[in-house]
């Protein structure tokens, strides 16, 4: 028995070191868990600052718009018809009367055409561009098919 | 350990103790108290998220050529954040320097207490940008020369803020203004769009608000959906074509004494309208005068909603179908007794003259009631309605604009239709049709026998992409040949009567019309409606303008007062739509 007593005490630790191993556990949990809510912080920290600026961001994008839409018709105005005819009087244009114009043919001229502001509608029979499956499919997409359907014949690569 | 520190950390720990248990049975309530649980849960998301309502631009509408008629504008809400604001006096006194808005009442709205109910007060609206750099800079003077200092004693602009937003704005101010409408307010204070295409397209040019959530914490800001511009139009109106004609009609009214006077401009081949020009014309800025020029009754645009007798213009359709059904030909004789009795009712002729032996053209040269009657007769009223019917007479035309009204065709089997109709309708009395009616029906003479429905969007532009008005075919009430036969007769008709209408240089087709204004009593006002229309040029035309003077002092006479205006209008359009005299376009041709 004081054999057995002996030995337990000759391998067991001495106390001042199994506290500093508690100390050290702690130490350890408490470095991990600043670690972890550091990232935390920093990541929320970012993840808040964008979202911030993204709001900025959409609040310029909608002060822009405004200004835009705010110049196009400052614009219009400027080149209304009286605001034009106007300076066309001061600038000393007159009017043009029956009769006045001389017409000649030009070759290849093309008479004014009315405006066109925006893009052509796409055309309905446009050939629509595909990728086969077995570009966009994932593996387990292709496992999950092979298996359901065994017997699908091999796709011909051309 | 101590007794005192033992009882200490038991203390402690059984009140973490009894702090968990309650956390933990709460959590458990909740798993069984779902309707409290869902409560909470929305109450939650309230505060996470704000509703907001997105509201696209609306869209632009061009003239043909893309000029801007309507557009938007910047313009800014002045209210003030009650809880921020800390002296009512400057903010009442700089609001009605710059604004002019009342001391008092500024004063009154600041000085309310903040509270749940009352955060924001709307002081202005439609406040421009140039106001709004003033205001700023009476913000920025205040700030610099008496810092952010507190007190109610200090000059302080805290708490004033101006909220941006469009409005609609039309640059031409009322060129064109009864063809676009405005944007105006209902009764619930939404916008709307009144009269014109700003009514008949309201829903495309608003576009789809779209209400969103979203999330008040910045980490969870999520992307604001782009809300497409509502739909843009390109009109067929020529703005040069629409001022020329705008400013031609405003001289004629005023040389002629005319009450009012409309000329509508269009393209037979196509239906598109290039110029609709009428009185009164409204700034569009200033909508809110609407009541002002548009007085009792008055239309806001009378080519499409006012519906009167034509008078002699009618003898146009009348003739085609005749014509076209073969109940006479262009040599068919008539003989002018200077009478017709027609249903009991004697018909007379304009001067109330006999003209003797008459052919179809001269019928048509002297305008003549009587022979119109008769040939009326000879087509017989089943015929003569019919073709009327299918020359959109008493029905709209569909034109593209709100507001259109369909006149009124009295047919066989109406109660009040009587035999002596089909005569007095023949040339024009007793029928009613609006000028777009006039003037798309007679297009069908000059564009081969084909009626074009008379549109004024030539174009849409939706999310970036521009879909063009393909024109439409209203019917084909007459033949090619008919067609041709009666331009024929209609063009002689005015060159040997060498009419005031006639443009030098260029062959045209025309008929004038002078119809008395019926009274509750008959015809005894001794008022006229005078008309003309006209078209051009003949070989290859490119354009018909229909005129109509209501009551004109000057003249009576629709030869006299409006074919002249016919010409002009005709002469201009010959330069605005870059067309050759005739000679110099064989020429041209040839080469």
């Amino acid at each position: 028995m004081n054999t057995i007593q002996n030995l337990a005490q000759a391998y067991a630790q001495t106390p001042w070191r199994k506290q500093v191993q508690i100390i050290g556990l702690v130490l350890l949990c408490v470095l991990f868990t600043v670690l972890i809510a550091s990232i935390y912080l920093n990541v929320s920290a970012r993840a808040a600052t964008y979202g911030r600026e993204i709001l900025l961001m959409q609040e310029e994008i909608q002060r822009l718009q405004l200004e835009n839409a705010d110049l196009k018709t400052r614009l219009g105005i400027l080149l209304s018809s009286k605001e034009m005819e106007t300076r066309a009087l001061e600038m000393g244009f007159e009017p043009v009367e029956k009769g006045e114009s001389v017409y000649v043919v030009v070759p290849g001229y093309v008479a004014r055409q009315p405006v066109i502001l925006a893009s052509a509608p796409p055309a309905e029979n446009a050939v629509v561009v595909t990728l086969p499956p077995r570009f966009t499919e994932s593996l387990v997409d292709w496992f999950k098919e092979r298996l359901m359907l065994p017997d699908r014949p091999a796709e011909v690569i051309q | 350990m101590t007794q005192e520190r033992y009882w200490r950390y038991t203390l402690l720990g059984m009140l973490f103790t009894v702090l968990a248990t309650l956390i933990v049975g709460q959590m458990l309530r909740f798993q069984f108290d779902t309707e409290q649980a869902e409560k909470i849960k929305r109450r939650a998301e309230d505060y996470q998220h704000s509703m907001h309502t997105i509201y696209p631009a609306r869209g632009q509408i061009f003239d043909r050529w893309g000029h801007l008629l309507a557009g938007n504008t910047t313009v800014y809400e002045v209210g003030v954040e009650l809880q921020n604001v800390n002296n009512p006096h400057t903010i009442a006194l700089t609001l009605n320097v710059v604004l002019g808005l009342d001391y008092t009442k500024v004063r009154t709205a600041v000085e309310q207490p903040a509270s749940a109910d009352a955060v924001y007060v709307v002081l202005d609206d439609f406040v421009s940008q140039e106001k709004i750099d003033v205001l700023e800079q009476y913000k920025d003077e205040i700030k610099k020369g008496y810092g952010s200092g507190k007190g109610k004693e200090s000059p302080d602009l805290s708490g004033l803020v101006y909220v941006p937003h469009l409005r609609r704005t039309y640059p031409e101010k009322d060129l064109a203004s009864n063809v676009l409408g405005f944007l105006g307010r209902d009764q619930e204070g939404n916008l709307k769009g009144y009269y014109g295409v700003e009514a008949k397209y309201d829903d495309q040019l608003a576009g789809l608000p779209v209400t969103v959530w979203l999330p008040t914490d910045p980490n969870l800001v999520s992307e604001m959906p782009n809300v497409p511009d509502g739909t843009s139009l390109i009109l067929t109106i020529d703005r040069e074509i629409q001022a020329a004609m705008e400013s031609l009609l405003d001289s004629t009214l005023e040389s002629s004494g005319a009450e009012s006077g409309t000329i509508v401009v269009l393209d037979p081949k196509t239906g598109e309208i290039l110029a609709m020009a009428t009185t009164p014309r409204l700034d569009l800025n200033k909508y809110w005068r609407y009541d002002e020029v548009f007085k009792k009754d008055t239309p806001f645009n009378r080519a499409i909603s006012q519906a009167y007798e034509p008078g002699s213009v009618y003898k146009v359709l009348s003739m085609a179908s005749a014509l076209d059904k073969g109940a006479v030909k262009p040599d068919t004789t008539f003989l002018d007794t200077g009478i017709i009795e027609v249903g009991g009712v004697q018909i007379y002729n304009w001067n109330r003259g006999v003209w003797g032996p008459q052919d179809m053209q001269g019928c048509l040269q002297h305008s003549l009631n009587v022979c119109l009657s008769w040939v009326a007769t000879q087509l017989g009223a089943k015929d003569f309605y019919a073709y009327m019917q299918a020359f959109s007479i008493g029905h709209q035309t569909g034109v593209d604009m709100a507001g259109e009204t369909p006149g009124r065709l009295k047919v066989p089997g109406d109660t009040d239709w009587y035999e002596a109709d089909l005569a007095t309708n023949s040339f024009g009395q007793g029928v009613s049709a609006t000028p777009i009616q006039m003037a798309a029906a007679i297009a069908a003479v000059a564009n081969e026998g084909k009626m074009m429905v008379p549109h004024v969007v030539k174009a849409r532009i939706v999310n970036g992409v521009q879909y063009n008005t393909e024109p439409r075919i209203a019917g084909m009430p007459i033949t090619a040949e008919t067609a041709h036969t009666l331009q024929e007769l209609l063009s002689r008709s005015l060159e040997k009567e060498a009419s005031t209408s006639l443009v030098d240089g260029y062959r045209i087709a025309g008929k004038t019309g002078t119809a008395e204004i019926p009274t509750p009593f008959g015809y005894t006002s001794g008022q006229t409606n005078a008309s003309f229309v006209g078209w051009g040029p003949l070989d290859d035309t490119r354009f018909l303008v229909y005129i109509w003077l209501e009551k004109p002092q000057s003249s009576i006479w629709g030869s006299e007062v409006a074919a002249p205006v016919f010409s002009k209008a005709a002469s201009r359009l010959v330069v605005f739509l870059n067309i050759p005299p005739d000679k110099e376009r064989r020429v041209l041709y040839g080469q």
